[in-house]
């Protein structure tokens, strides 16, 4: 794989993270630093139980807490253990965890922790130099704290729905939970620069953090344009503004068999590429038009060139075009779905990304990698999430010092 | 004192930006080192006044706040020298220059090896290995290979799928190379050994579509996108709607309660106006509690009934009073529209800056979190160009006619 060597070290080795997390949000963040080898353990109760354990099934016919891929993906590398925090020995088990965790985090809407009885403060009493984590919506800080939001709200909210789509057209948004990934990869950094300020002064601290805010960072530069420069952000569907380009969009191709929704994103940034295009779709004689001398002319003209190109695209095939475009060094990129990246591309192949790992129910299955290949360490996939409470017993026997007699009564008493 | 005060590190290249920035905020000394003809962010615009000038771009100075700034030309070998002092002094360099440009200039990562704790994250768009490493992108070329596009877009596929604008392909795997690099960092504190990664932003991207994987890898099935919503397999209700001031809100889940606290108030809101239809029949409380594919029926009623009614009214209402029930609506704002929301006034999101050519205070986002004890956040505006050329060659122990000859001489 890639001419990395598979070293054993993992670099978050010896990291424990206790983990309230549920959804996306905050599974994503904890997924990564799994990945890198911290041991999370997730903890969950079936009075509030995470509700992608009965998102998408592999059996759809006969759904069960664990027979979602969905949630395996977002949960692989985990341990997990149900304890119920309303029984004192089902809580005297998570702050048993907790004091013997370098993090906990939690993506529950603010407050929620809390009235579970594991406020900041109680935490720092359980471990004194916690990181304390929580991912909410708005934030545990300010006016619209109790706000509850999923990913898509936390995308309106923020502008980051606003800022895709079709300039004559309503907002086009994204089509899944881009935040859930965004606030994860947050979270994941966050918790990251506290491990080592922690480990530089032997301070823990709490980490507040907003969703929305996850978003709004990705409109920083409209943000200063509107204050220095008093322009209101307008969507521009595909084309390119800044720097201001043409041709530059996604243009469509011929069918594939009965799929007739293939399409190829194509930039030109140089006259070179210009050129190129236009060898490539049989449209030479358009290097001598006036209207599309310059990249200048081209911007001006785009309505008529990106109708020109579409035209000529429509008769290529998708990935067959990508391939002679990118022979002669123009950026094209085929519009790719998810059967194109796991059965068709050749450099995830060649990276080694799609890697396969059992669960307990599930089987054998694929899982998407971490994207970073370490020199001197290694990412790993272990297993699938873990089944509901699959590792309760290990956890308290072998990490928090229950005896099996102990667990056996705790079990019967519906404690854990 | 910021988090990750007392690191060091050096920034080149026109993909990590937003690596730069994350651990500039979060106190590493950042060192972003630009052709003597400047990083690519500062053609780009908008600038101040919508005159480009290299030191004016807003792009540039969101992605590189909290940095110094020098410049080197490595073409030249004694630039090449002097990159490769100042690797010695680093802890970690950000690398975005492709897989090969700076190792034909003497100054990659087997160039700098006597450095054993160096930590070198190399960002490209696919990696420094297999059949595409060499290939040409831009943002819209990378989402696009990526899968984002493909579920994004309108109900109508005669429209193309849709890249977001914001550069989002440096975004994602800007914050992936940060968790990356710190993971390394923490590694050599336990270990006492450097290491070069290798991050690839096609898999940062090819990792950020959510339900499309499962879909596939489970049930072989293929999302489709939609207008506003999550791409589906099967189509499903809409959940963007046009309010009567012309702005749209997001009425998750079609605007459908999960709770009968959240029905209730709704229903005593839709009679303020009229507008609960015949909601009060008991038969619909059914749907707020079971699965979303039983009782379509009954759902696409509360759906279109709930719409209708937001419809009539305005965006900022529908938001607020919605979320005082407890409902997961979202207004659908533009991103400078926050400036003005209290709320993050309360959080201290927005922070006053300068931008260089612009007079008076400018509000820039904060990092996305808030460090209750070591604070994280913009420490001083972006560089000019060269800016700190005097000061950190100085510190390499060059003397001012030195300098100036290099600069003379196309070096700096």
């Amino acid at each position: 794989m890639s001419g990395y060597a598979e070293h054993g070290q993992l670099p978050l080795d010896g990291v424990r993270v206790c983990d309230f997390t549920w959804i996306v949000a905050g599974p994503q963040a904890t997924r990564i630093l799994a990945d890198l080898g911290a041991e999370v353990v997730k903890v969950e109760n079936e009075s509030h139980l995470d509700s992608m354990r009965l998102g998408l099934q592999q059996d759809p016919s006969n759904p069960s807490i664990n027979g979602s891929g969905f949630h395996s993906n977002f949960n692989r590398n985990k341990k997990g253990i149900s304890a119920n925090v309303h029984h004192p020995d089902g809580r005297k088990a998570v702050e048993r965890l907790i004091a013997q965790s370098d993090v906990v985090i939690e993506n529950f809407s603010a407050g929620a922790l809390s009235r579970m009885g594991f406020d900041y403060e109680r935490l720092k009493e359980l471990r004194p130099n916690i990181i304390y984590v929580s991912m909410s919506g708005f934030g545990h800080e300010g006016r619209d704290s109790s706000y509850v939001t999923w990913g898509p709200t936390a995308q309106a909210v923020s502008g980051v729905t606003y800022m895709s789509g079709l300039p004559d057209q309503p907002p086009a948004g994204w089509g899944f939970s881009y935040l859930d990934h965004t606030a994860g990869y947050y979270g994941a950094l966050a918790t990251l620069i506290a491990l080592h300020h922690r480990r530089r002064t032997g301070q823990g601290q709490h980490i507040d953090m907003s969703q929305v805010e996850t978003g709004m960072v990705l409109g920083g530069v409209p943000i200063l344009d509107y204050q220095i420069n008093q322009r209101e952000f307008k969507r521009i569907g595909n084309r390119s503004l800044r720097p201001s380009l043409a041709p530059h969009g996604m243009y469509r191709c011929a069918p594939v068999g009965t799929d007739d929704d293939r399409w190829i994103a194509i930039a030109c940034e140089k006259e070179t590429q210009w050129r190129a295009i236009c060898g490539v779709l049989g449209i030479e004689h358009l290097m001598n038009d006036s209207r599309f001398s310059t990249n200048t002319e081209r911007v001006e003209h785009q309505d008529e060139l990106d109708t020109i190109i579409a035209t000529q695209t429509r008769e290529h095939d998708q990935r067959k075009l990508m391939y002679a475009l990118q022979a002669v060094n123009v950026p094209a990129g085929a519009a790719q779905n998810m059967a194109d990246k796991m059965e068709k591309d050749p450099q995830l192949r060649d990276r080694g990304f799609y890697q396969t790992a059992p669960h307990t129910e599930l089987g054998v299955h694929r899982f998407e990698g971490f994207p970073a290949h370490f020199s001197q360490a290694r990412w790993r996939l272990d297993r699938g999430a873990p089944t509901y409470g699959e590792d309760t017993v290990t956890v308290l026997r072998d990490m928090l010092g229950f005896s099996e007699a102990e667990i056996k009564r705790m079990q019967s008493e519906l404690a854990v | 004192m910021g988090p990750l005060d007392g690191l060091r590190a050096l920034e080149i290249g026109d993909g990590g930006e937003v690596t730069g920035k994350l651990l500039a905020d979060a106190g590493v000394d950042m060192i972003r080192v630009e052709p003597p003809s400047g990083a690519r962010s500062r053609q780009t615009g908008p600038f101040v006044g919508d005159i480009p000038d290299i030191n004016t771009s807003l792009h540039y100075h969101y992605l590189n706040t909290s940095k110094r700034g020098i410049t080197l030309n490595l073409d030249e070998p004694r630039a090449q020298e002097l990159w490769r002092n100042l690797v010695n002094g680093v802890d970690l360099v950000i690398d975005s220059t492709g897989p090969d440009h700076l190792d034909q200039r003497k100054s990659g990562y087997q160039a700098c090896s006597d450095h054993q704790e160096l930590v070198w994250c190399s960002i490209t768009p696919f990696g420094r290995t297999g059949p595409f490493r060499d290939w040409k992108v831009t943002d819209i070329v990378s989402m696009a290979l990526g899968g984002p596009p493909m579920s994004s877009g309108y109900d109508d596929h005669e429209l193309p799928p849709i890249r977001s604008d914001g550069e989002h392909s440096f975004a994602i795997a800007g914050v992936y190379a940060a968790s990356a690099i710190l993971a390394a960092l923490w590694q050599r504190g336990s270990e006492g050994v450097g290491q070069l990664i290798d991050l690839s932003m096609h898999e940062c991207i090819s990792a950020t579509t959510e339900g499309a994987f499962a879909n596939w890898e489970y049930l072989q099935s293929i999302v489709q996108r939609q207008t506003g919503r999550h791409a589906s397999v099967d189509l499903s209700a809409p959940t963007q709607h046009q309010c009567a001031d012309g702005r749209y809100v997001l009425l998750l889940g079609g605007g459908i309660p999960r709770s009968r606290a959240s029905w209730e108030p709704l229903l005593e809101w839709m009679d303020e106006h009229d507008a609960a239809d015949d909601l009060h029949d008991p038969k619909y409380i059914d749907v707020i509690y079971t699965d979303p594919r039983s009782h379509a029926q009954e759902r696409d009623h509360v759906a279109d009934t709930v719409a209708r009614f937001a419809r009539k009214l305005t965006s900022e209402e529908v938001y607020r009073r919605g979320q005082s029930m407890r409902l997961p609506w979202g207004i659908v704002r533009r991103p400078e529209e926050n400036l003005d929301d209290p709320h993050w006034s309360d959080r201290n999101f927005f922070v006053d800056g300068n931008v260089h050519g612009h007079e008076g205070v400018v509000r820039y986002p904060r990092a996305p979190y808030r460090f209750t004890s070591s604070p994280v956040g913009m420490r001083s505006r972006a560089p000019l160009l060269g800016e700190h050329n005097t000061e950190i060659f100085s510190e390499l122990g060059l003397q001012s006619d030195e300098l100036t000859e290099l600069a003379i001489t196309g070096v700096l």
